[in-house]
């Protein structure tokens, strides 16, 4: 308890400070076939709602047909040596374990949300009131948590059990002859925006940066992507939990009004049963 | 380089338009407080008699705000852990205590106002003039401190809030003094010379927060490719309906117009018209400036 961290302005996890575990993972993405097995098992182990991921696999294809390539890049929290999630949260929710994972502690969250709006690689999500097993946490915040259940008795997390190339690599990288301490040392490794500060302890080998990149992400969506998107948005109504949801079609006047309307109507008739649904 | 991603996860936006309308009534409130204090904290003496309503508008206005954040909350009935597992590096938690504490000092100050007890009016209309334009403050810090949403990571965000703030909250007070009027008996109504006063305070708002926008506009113009594909969205993509219609067309040039025009500044009409305007507008800024960065951002 006394070991945790919650941050201002930079927390640092046992980094360097010897017999202290620090959990890492790589990520070797000349490895990865992109077939998903890591988000298929990580979605059946903790009942990750539809529509929510802790861990997923963004896929990108580069050049014009037929010279092309596709690239494909796993994405899941970064547990950030220094991570803006959790200065922001209110309540003390979610904070820095010093072997290097960042948790939630499901019975303070309120489900404000700042964490989610903090999080610059989208990592967390806020689980539905519906989940298939209703003794399972909702309505509060929820990431990948590098499977901490597991590591604390000695299991690999379950992506990396389940990646069918080995591309994910994980384990204590204070430790200088654990796989993962010697797949950072040896390589040249990549983080995910680094511009930003949060020291994020998923390092990939060969990562296309200019790809792994959110203006990219942003300009360069396919129209078959965009679409997949507005209906997502369009049907993605939790109470008003993700009122910002906007089709961005249909984004003129009118629709801007009518989305309005629509973001308003579900937030207030859903606020009623806010108030019925799993309680405390 | 030239692709397309093919396939990613779909991100949510999990602040919205209700936010958006907290930002706007908490603005609004504190707007509307500023005027109250004008007569009897800035010693302003014309504006003595509308003290008590714009201050209890500006009540009113606040009086909304928990509701609103309670029901957005996943979990309403653990409001409480705001202040029970307050950690103090949270933003929303130092807006929690000013929410908590702001209203009730506005209450203090209406009663002090209504018994006319200058000192203590006085008094309390300084603490919660401090803590209006604290919780307004933090409505804007809220925003700016996430390093990652670009757009909204600028110290000018508390500036641009409080501006905001200020120019909506003189507005929503006209069109609510303007309705008042009809209600009640002639000696106590507010009058149109007033009124006009007031739209011209309004005024130098309205050209503060276009220097402020001006600001912001150079910056990302000049700013880092992110920065510029952001402005594109606001300025004439997905967003410009709040940004450049909404809040920069309609809530500032269309009533700095109206304002400086000698004819219909001193009309009723012109002056209820310019409220109305830059009272909606304002909303179009706090529309884009909560969603435009997740909208964008969920992409990655
Ligand atoms: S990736 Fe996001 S959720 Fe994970 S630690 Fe970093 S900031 Fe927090
Ligand atoms: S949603 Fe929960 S974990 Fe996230 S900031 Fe709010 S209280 Fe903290």
């Amino acid at each position: 308890m006394a070991d945790r961290l919650y941050g201002m302005g930079g927390v640092s996890s046992g980094k360097g400070r010897p017999g202290r575990k620090r959990y890492a993972m790589a990520i070797d993405l000349r490895r990865c076939t992109g077939c998903n097995a890591c988000t298929a098992a990580c979605k059946t182990h903790f009942d990750v709602p539809l529509g929510e991921w802790r861990i997923w696999v963004m896929e990108t294809e580069v050049g014009k047909y037929p010279d092309t390539k596709r690239y494909v890049l796993p994405r899941l929290c970064n547990q950030c040596d220094d991570p803006p999630c959790i200065p922001v949260c209110p309540t003390q929710a979610t904070f820095k374990h010093p072997d290097g994972f960042v948790l939630q502690r499901y019975n303070r969250c309120i489900g404000c949300r700042a964490c989610m709006v903090a999080c610059p690689y989208n990592a967390r999500h806020l689980l539905p009131d519906h989940r298939r097993d209703k003794r399972n946490p909702r309505n509060v915040a929820d990431k990948c948590d590098f499977c901490v259940v597991r590591v604390t008795r000695g299991l690999a997390p379950l992506c990396v059990t389940s990646c069918t190339g080995g591309a994910l690599i994980f384990g204590d990288i204070n430790d200088p002859e654990s796989e993962v301490a010697r797949t950072v040392r040896d390589n040249k490794v990549f983080t995910l925006r680094p511009e930003l500060g949060t020291a994020p302890q998923v390092y990939y080998i060969g990562l296309n940066e200019s790809i792994a990149d959110p203006e990219f992400a942003f300009l360069n969506r396919s129209a078959q992507l965009r679409e997949r998107y507005a209906t997502f948005k369009r049907n993605s109504e939790v109470g008003g939990e993700m009122a910002g949801n906007i089709d961005e079609s249909d984004m003129g006047f009118f629709g801007l009004v009518r989305q309005g309307l629509h973001n308003f109507g579900t937030f207030f008739a859903e606020a009623p049963k806010k108030f019925f649904r799993g309680l405390y | 380089m030239e692709g397309q991603v093919i396939a990613n996860a779909f991100q949510n936006a999990y602040w919205g338009f209700p936010i958006a309308l907290y930002f706007w009534l908490v603005g609004a409130s504190a707007g509307s407080f500023v005027i109250s204090t004008l007569g009897w904290v800035f010693g302003v003496k014309k504006y003595k008699p509308l003290a008590l309503f714009a201050s209890n508008t500006a009540i009113v206005a606040l009086l909304i705000v928990p509701v609103l954040l309670i029901i957005d909350a996943g979990k309403p009935y653990r409001f409480f852990h705001l202040f029970i597992f307050a950690h103090w590096s949270a933003p929303m938690v130092w807006g929690s205590f000013l929410i908590l504490t702001y209203p009730i000092a506005m209450g203090f100050y209406s009663f002090f106002v209504h018994k006319e007890n200058q000192l203590w009016a006085r008094r309390l209309g300084i603490l919660a003039i401090v803590l209006a334009l604290s919780t307004h403050w933090y409505t804007g810090v809220v925003m700016q401190l996430n390093p990652a949403r670009l757009p909204n990571h600028t110290s000018v965000a508390p500036l641009l809030f409080l501006t905001g703030a200020y120019v909506s909250g003189i507005g929503l007070l006209i069109l609510c003094l303007w309705l008042r009027n009809f209600l009640v008996t002639v000696t106590a109504r507010v009058s149109p010379e007033l009124m006009a006063d007031m739209a011209r305070l309004m005024l130098y708002g309205i050209v503060f927060d276009l220097f402020l926008l001006g600001n912001e506009f150079l910056q990302m113009t000049y700013g880092t490719g992110e920065e510029r594909t952001i402005l594109y969205e606001v300025l004439l993509g997905v967003f410009r309906w709040p940004y450049l219609y909404l809040e920069i067309v309609w809530g500032l040039l269309l009533p700095l117009i109206i304002l400086v025009i000698p004819r219909t500044r001193r009309s009723l009409n012109g002056v209820l018209v310019a409220a109305f305007m830059t009272a909606t507008g304002v909303y179009g800024m706090r529309i884009w400036w909560v969603m435009a960065s997740q909208y964008y951002q969920g992409h990655f």
